[in-house]
């Protein structure tokens, strides 16, 4: 009897191949993606159950007046921020992600728990298992320039952070 | 290029002192960038906090990636979420593929990448 292998196509989908046969063939030059060889580790100072978390998100405020931003809406560019944001984690915010590429034949952007967890995280807070969210939540533009990220938006992101006073930091791409 | 930038945010935080964990679904931009804590969903992008309608998916997705910042040993830490989008897994073979695209729709996805990029120009200089 065969061993039943799963099929050779069911690995993680590998994005910057994709992304670099995509772009040559449109034609413009390939795409040089951050890449480090060291990486940072900071370990978590207090047990979870005592520690305040900050959520960071690539998902952008609603901004009525430039183009739709619903479920299935094309990429909309002009929905689009370039500098760092920060909103209240008091009520659920409206934030979409029209303005990034997500995958638009097997996603609709319908529920918005699947991009930006608060409610989730609010749920771990009652729960007991999470000490706290920040007061705050920062919104990170997705810049194609690594330069600006690592020079501009990641130091002020790094700066609310510290003056909300989190313990630890939650991020989510989409 | 969403997931390279919070990976570059991430080591930002961590180098200033600040442990976190990224809920993803692009595994390999965010491994081949390099980050200290990774909770992977092997799911369409825009997904990474679990699946549409699905609370139990989405609070699953959250206690895994709550697991791996308290437990992580070391940096370049990633667990993969069991949860699998569906049974078939014909969806991975859409995203970008070019064997799948006829000459028309390539020619057209041009055209729409020129005007992304003329707006996105605009409106980054109005910023």
């Amino acid at each position: 009897m065969p061993m039943a292998f799963a099929p050779e196509h069911d690995v993680p989908i590998p994005y910057m191949q994709r992304t670099r046969d995509y772009y040559l063939r449109l034609g413009f030059a390939p795409y040089r993606w951050a890449h480090f060889a060291d990486v940072p580790f900071t370990p978590l100072a207090r047990l979870l159950a005592e520690s305040r978390l900050a959520l960071i998100t690539t998902a952008a405020p609603y901004q009525p007046g430039v183009g739709d931003q619903g479920p299935r809406a094309p990429y909309n560019a002009a929905a689009k921020f370039y500098t760092v944001y920060s909103d209240t984690t008091d009520r659920i915010p409206d934030v979409r992600i029209a303005h990034v590429g997500y995958d638009r034949v097997h996603t609709t952007a319908e529920d918005p728990n699947t991009w930006f967890p608060l409610a989730a995280l609010q749920q771990a807070v009652k729960r007991g298992r999470l000490g706290g969210v920040t007061a705050r939540f920062h919104g990170a533009p997705t810049n194609r320039s690594q330069r600006v990220t690592m020079e501009q938006d990641a130091p002020e992101l790094l700066r609310r952070c510290r003056e909300d006073g989190a313990d630890a930091v939650l991020l989510v791409p989409n | 290029v969403c997931h390279q930038t919070v990976s570059l945010v991430a080591r930002h935080l961590e180098a200033g002192g600040l442990p976190t964990v990224i809920m993803g679904c692009a595994k390999d931009i965010v491994e081949y960038c390099g980050v200290p804590r990774f909770l992977f969903s092997d799911f369409p992008l825009g997904n990474a906090a679990g699946r549409p309608f699905d609370a139990e998916s989405q609070a699953l997705t959250l206690e895994l990636a709550l697991r791996v910042l308290e437990a992580a040993p070391a940096a370049r830490t990633t667990v993969q979420s069991p949860l699998r989008w569906r049974a078939d897994t014909a969806w991975k073979l859409d995203f970008s593929n070019l064997d799948r695209m006829t000459p028309e729709q390539i020619a057209e996805r041009r055209r729409e990448f020129d005007e992304i990029k003329a707006v996105a120009k605009a409106k980054r200089e109005q910023a």
